[in-house]
């Protein structure tokens, strides 16, 4: 039986000679915009520039401190990620509107997405690359695994961060009270249950 | 975003004075509105002034009530002791709010400045005469289905998306401000406006004026309170319709005082004055109860998408007055 | 096969990874000098751009490229004469515009600030046309579909429901609604030279996305490295290649830089699909004791100008029920929208809200139980094919759920049960997925230490693949799971379907099973033993005595011949308990039981997650999802994650997935039939069906929101 799901990615068969009789059509493309020339021809003024809006920023992430001088645009999100390589802090969203990117500022979860990273002058981050001890988990990261509470994993940095600190916060009274105040973690794989059953996990082994 | 220079003054005297020296210059709070409209270009800053180290964090008990400072967080307000104890009905509203992680970041002053999320304000490409005066309004003939039911205009229909304000404006707080000229307080209801012929202003804030606390008067409304938010999902979801309800109850269920307000019906937290004086010194029945909603209602208008407003408010109201008094 | 490892809750295998942020999603390699692009949506919605105005975004800060109509170096698929020509849109081939978001511009700078930056400053002037985003204004221009799948399908005879004693004639609609995966889509591409080229990208196939982008740019399918290893959800929204990857190939081409592409979430609810917002008439006819008669079924989608997009919805009316009469019409309306996409459960999951709760009015009209009207027009044989089914298990499904969920407290009459000061109500909605099988390969690979490798270039957008197939192997091999890795999401390795269509643990889990047990005959060989012996193995000594540092082999595998003599389908029941505010209209899921047949449940408790996520999506399509339009603009005006409502965790509450579990024996060599789609299908109709038995009012438009009911 076919699947279309599965076809419909390329409905036609193809042959493998017709790729190469069209390789050749690439020689014929040699375009290089202005902007490139441009961006070449001027980039001793722009490093200027791009230096004199630069910012310092010092800050202590999963206790590595870092000096830098950034882009005051750049958010902690981007920072953590794009210059800091600690990929683990998602981005869904950019608008605090899904909570993949929930971090630790100063022990508080906040969305990373929506802080310039330049006001997190002096304060301390925690992200899901600083929850465990080398090789031990966080007991929340053990009954996330134990528990299922995730599926592809894209949602489930920002769950956890905000799991640890939901039980800091102490707002583990019942089902419904963990669920009210995970609500800013969107799970589109829907792992909310779990995420649920793994949280009153934890909050049962510290009580 | 647009490149923007960025200073972090060390006081308020410092970053009013920074403020009002840029012309596309705007305090930075949490940040949860002003950079999320950055990104969207709906603000464009030359400068922003980082107001974060300025000491206006304290939550305390002052002569006249309690002062919350301008840079306490949403989550800081609605875990405090005397917030619990004494304005329980304050932290119920910020709870419904946004989520725990944005009510960390959360400021009051910023929570009470947050703009609206009319879609046609934060789309560049759709006429909005609040982000764009004079491009019309979007939403007067688009979709309508979050707008205002009072006190609009053919300019706006935007409503004030706060829910901690709702709550602000049923407790009589009082907005305190410093500007260049000095400081000044501002009663809660004048401190939002009416879109008017100039939808572009929230607010009666002053340019480069700094919020500096919120007070809130002594208070008798510590235990039948409620706030019910109805949205189009269980948590993080703007309101449809919110009602803030405040009863102070005799033994007999008489209503000694009372406080209404309701959000996601106008450009303002909208005070129902005229149900509290119809409840004022009536019994708290359900059938007293209904007329105040109905009340409410007078002077209501509806467009298009929002015609279920007329009936979802005053059934919110309803609901919520029955829960304050315990009566479900 | 042996139940003896199949069916263990063992622990997702990438689990670690993933709780500890080690998994790398596409977006999330580092390489060596790379830029950012970032796309600049078109304004208008229908019409072209005149001219562009990219002078100040060119001379802003760190710009590497601003590519648009008027300068793009093309794509060699993009040709009309290329011998696999690029389907769907060709970004920046053209100046024509079809749809308000449709990228006009790519800009590529040094930093994803810059790049953002920059393409705000890009200006284009257009001719702007009239556009027709408005459904319901063009309901009368739906036209069928090309091609022969989609035409008018009879059975008996056309539209005999209306003859029948009872009759239900009912129009559903179903909004639009967003895949909205949480991982942005992405992708990275690198080229080494002029002919080879590196591609990270959110895929559901890697091998699928491989062969587009050798089409596109006339390059060897070797040549083209594709890699997802870990994608952060997809529903059908990755099932094929869209522009922004070519896009991004073609710029790092141009370049000779790596850039990454990165949607925002706003542009993934324009160029990477939709379910399509669909209007569906379903007229029922039966006897006064509940005997079908008739079934007549017509949908009316939208589609693209530029692409035609159809699925499956009437499908379901076709052989769900037993019917002597049932007929079909499908039609697509092509608007300027962006082109949807299949999303999960595509087709059924639209078709069956309205045909169960089409069933369900049926039922209160007739004055029957809802279960007792399904069990009346049972189908033994699939009616449509004519054909026996491999398996069906669909009355069971209906017993076990009735009984978990409590049907007997159901209310005969609508708005009557009171639950404090909740109105309550019950309901079921069914569903059916084809099982599918498709060609796969597998690698199995041991080392002399006996632990074992295996590859495949399948995919795991999240249900566990990985898992699933790691305990195939143990059980096969006897080899224990802690010493096996799977791994998938590169196109370098055996090929393998695009995972879809719930097919991957029967293709790839077959072609692993073929594997395996290829790989035992082989050792058994090695060691002196009979090929098919039973008798315990010990592979290390074996690869000793022979000196063999390892020991491979690849195995294919694909359906059987047998297979083609059987109608082969996952079938679903859906009790749903809903409690609603009589005064707010706020609705609350109590209670999902999900009761589905999908032959043998190979990890129960990933297969369990799994069912449950797709149930959450269900409440999703019948609460809270539709992606709404203004006409006046041709523009969402929630696109965004705010305005658009997914669930959230206070959304759900008690959901339980029960499997009747028994095994399919023509399907594969496993007795799976999958379960990504069903979990989701029928969902939507057993809410609705509920809110009515709570309230006494029939939603028939998605999503029931507080306004519809109060
Ligand atoms: C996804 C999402 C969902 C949300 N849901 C809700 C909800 O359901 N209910 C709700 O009520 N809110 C909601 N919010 C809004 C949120 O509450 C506001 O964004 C927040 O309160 C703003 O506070 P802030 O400190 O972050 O302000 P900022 O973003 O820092 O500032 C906002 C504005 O106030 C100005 N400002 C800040 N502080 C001062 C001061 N002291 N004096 C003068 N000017 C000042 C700034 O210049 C800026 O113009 C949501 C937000 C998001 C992103
Ligand atoms: S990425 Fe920050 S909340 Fe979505
Ligand atoms: S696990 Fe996929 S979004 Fe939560």
């Amino acid at each position: 039986m076919q699947n279309d799901l599965q076809n419909y990615e390329n409905p036609r068969d193809e042959s493998r000679r017709d790729f190469l009789k069209q390789s050749s059509l690439l020689s014929a493309i040699a375009l290089t915009p202005g902007a490139i020339r441009r961006a070449a021809e001027n980039k001793w003024d722009e490093k200027i520039a791009d230096e004199m809006g630069k910012v310092p920023l010092s800050l202590e992430v999963n206790g590595v401190p870092y000096n830098l001088k950034i882009d005051p645009r750049v958010t902690l999100l981007d920072l953590l990620r794009e210059q800091l390589h600690l990929t683990g802090s998602k981005k869904g969203c950019d608008r605090g509107q899904c909570g993949a990117c929930t971090v630790h500022a100063d022990g508080a979860r906040i969305n990373s997405c929506l802080s310039l990273a330049v006001t997190n002058d002096g304060k301390k981050i925690t992200t899901i690359e600083g929850l465990s001890r080398g090789d031990e988990l966080h007991p929340m990261q053990e009954a996330f695994i134990k528990h299922d509470g995730f599926q592809c994993g894209y949602c489930t940095s920002g769950q956890i961060m905000s799991a640890v600190a939901l039980v800091k916060e102490g707002r583990t009274q019942c089902a419904e009270q963990i669920s009210e105040f995970m609500s800013g973690n969107i799970c589109r794989c829907g792992a909310y249950s779990n995420i649920v059953k793994a949280i009153q996990e934890v909050k049962n082994q510290q009580s | 975003m647009n490149p923007f220079i960025y200073t972090r003054p060390a006081d308020t005297g410092a970053a009013i004075k920074s403020l009002s020296r840029g012309n596309q210059a705007f305090f930075l709070a949490g940040g949860t509105n002003l950079v999320d409209m950055m990104k969207m270009g709906v603000v464009v800053p030359e400068k922003i002034v980082d107001i974060n180290r300025l000491p206006l964090r304290n939550i305390e008990a002052v002569q006249s009530g309690l002062r919350l400072g301008a840079l306490a967080t949403n989550s800081e307000v609605a875990d405090h002791p005397d917030v619990l104890k004494n304005y329980p009905l304050l932290s119920l509203a910020i709870n419904a709010g946004a989520s725990p992680q944005l009510r960390n970041m959360a400021t009051v002053g910023g929570n009470l400045l947050q703009r609206t999320r009319c879609p046609y304000f934060f789309d560049l490409t759709m006429p909005c005469n609040k982000r764009a005066p004079g491009s019309g309004c979007g939403a007067l003939a688009g979709f309508n289905r979050m707008h205002a039911l009072f006190g609009a205009s053919d300019k706006c229909i935007a409503v004030n998306p706060s829910d901690m304000s709702v709550a602000l404006a049923a407790l009589d707080a009082v907005v305190h401000v410093r500007g260049a000229g000095g400081d000044r307080e501002i009663k809660f209801e004048d401190f939002h406006r009416l879109p008017g012929d100039e939808p572009q202003l929230d607010n009666t804030l002053a340019k480069g004026e700094l919020i500096m606390a919120v007070d809130l008067p002594p208070s008798a409304f510590t235990k039948h309170v409620h706030y019910l938010k109805v949205r189009d999902r269980s948590s993080y979801a703007f309101a449809l319709i919110s009602v803030a309800v405040a009863l102070d109850l005799d033994k007999d269920n008489n209503i000694k005082d009372v406080r209404l307000a309701m959000g996601g019906v106008a450009h303002k937290p909208w005070r129902l004055r005229a149900s509290e004086d119809f409840l004022k010194g009536r019994s708290a029945t359900e059938d007293n109860f209904k007329q105040a909603a109905q009340i409410a209602m007078q002077g209501a208008k509806a467009y298009q998408y929002n015609q279920f407003k007329l009936k979802l408010a005053p059934n919110t109201i309803l609901q919520a007055l029955k829960t304050a008094s315990g009566q479900v | 096969m042996d139940k003896s490892l199949i069916g263990d809750p063992l622990s997702r295998v990438d689990g670690r990874l993933k709780v500890t942020g080690g998994a790398k999603y596409s977006g999330e390699w580092e390489l060596p000098g790379l830029a950012y692009g970032v796309l600049v949506p078109a304004t208008i919605t229908n019409g072209s751009v005149v001219s562009m105005d990219v002078k100040a975004a060119e001379r802003a800060p760190g710009v590497l490229a601003v590519i648009t109509p008027f300068n793009t170096p093309g794509v060699p698929g993009f040709k009309p004469d290329a011998s696999q020509p690029v389907r769907g849109l060709k970004l920046f081939n053209d100046k024509l515009i079809y749809f308000n978001g449709q990228p006009i511009a790519l800009v590529v700078a040094e930093s994803f600030e810059k790049a953002t930056h920059a393409a705000s400053l890009v200006k284009a002037s257009y001719q702007q046309d009239v556009f027709e985003t408005d459904f319901d204004k063009n309901r009368d221009k739906g036209v069928v579909p090309q091609g022969g799948k989609y035409k008018d399908y009879v059975r008996g005879e056309a539209d005999a429901y209306k003859k029948a004693p009872v009759v239900i004639e009912q129009e559903y609609r179903q909004p639009s609604e967003m895949h909205n995966p949480m991982e942005l889509h992405v992708t990275i591409a690198a080229w080494d030279g002029d002919d080879k080229v590196t591609v990270y990208t959110k895929s559901q196939g890697v091998i699928g996305t491989q062969r587009s982008i050798a089409n596109a740019f006339g390059l060897k399918p070797e040549n083209v490295q594709v890699n997802s290893r870990f994608v952060g959800g997809a529903f059908g929204s990755s099932l094929r290649t869209w522009p922004h990857e070519i896009a991004s190939v073609m710029a790092a081409k141009l370049l000779k830089r790596p850039v990454k592409l990165t949607l925002t979430r706003e542009q993934m609810f324009t160029l990477v699909g939709h379910r399509p917002l669909t209007i569906q008439k379903i007229g029922l006819g039966a006897t006064s004791d509940g005997k079908l008669v008739g079934i007549t079924h017509e949908s009316i989608s939208q589609t693209a100008v530029y692409e035609e997009f159809t699925e499956g919805s009437v499908n379901v009316s076709r052989f769900l029920y037993e019917s002597p009469n049932a007929n079909t019409r499908y039609k697509v309306i092509p608007l300027n929208v962006g082109v949807p996409a299949p999303m999960r459960g595509p087709g059924e999951a639209t078709g069956s809200f309205a045909l169960e709760s089409a069933l369900d009015e049926l039922a209160f009209a007739l004055k029957m139980d809802p279960i007792e009207l399904r069990l009346k027009n049972y189908t033994e044989r699939d009616p449509e094919r004519n054909l026996p089914w491999s398996s069906k298990y669909l009355k069971e499904c209906y017993t076990r759920g009735a009984e978990r969920i409590g049907w007997e407290n159901r209310p005969s009459k609508p708005g009557t049960l009171r639950e404090g000061e909740w109105l309550a109500g019950y309901g079921i909605g069914c569903g059916a997925f084809g099982a599918f099988r498709g060609r796969a390969l597998a690698k199995v690979r041991m080392m002399a230490d006996g632990t074992v490798n295996i590859q495949s270039a399948t995919s795991d957008i999240g249900p566990g693949t990985g898992t699933a197939m790691t305990l195939i192997a143990s059980d096969l091999l006897g080899v224990p799971a802690g010493r096996i890795t799977f791994e998938l999401g590169n196109s370098s390795f055996p090929t393998a379907p695009t995972q879809g269509g719930s097919s991957t643990v029967s293709s790839v889990g077959s072609a692993v099973h073929d594997a395996c047990m290829a790989f035992k005959q082989k050792m058994y060989a090695l060691a002196g033993m009979p090929e098919n012996s039973s008798d315990p193995i010990d592979y290390v000594a074996v690869l000793k005595q022979h000196n063999l540092p390892f020991f491979e082999l690849t195995e294919e595998s694909q359906s059987s011949q047998q297979a083609k003599n059987y109608s082969m389908y996952s079938f679903s029941a859906h009790f749903a308990k809903v409690h609603v505010h009589p005064l707010t209209g706020a609705v609350k899921v109590k209670r999902l039981i999900a009761v589905v047949d999908a032959g043998r449940i190979v990890s129960y408790k990933t297969a369990s997650s799994q069912m449950i996520g797709g149930a959450v999506g269900g409440i999703g399509m019948a609460l809270t999802e539709e992606a709404i339009f203004d006409h006046k603009y041709g523009r969402y005006v929630n696109g965004n994650f705010a305005d658009y409502h997914v669930p959230v965790n206070a959304d759900i509450q008690d959901i339980e997935a029960i499997f009747i579990d028994k095994p399919d024996p023509y399907i594969n060599p496993i007795g799976t039939k999958g379960i990504g789609e069903i979990s989701l299908i029928g969902v939507a109709a057993a809410i609705a069906n509920a809110v009515f038995n709570a309230t006494g009012k029939r939603v028939r438009e998605l999503p029931i929101t507080p306004d519809k009911l109060i």
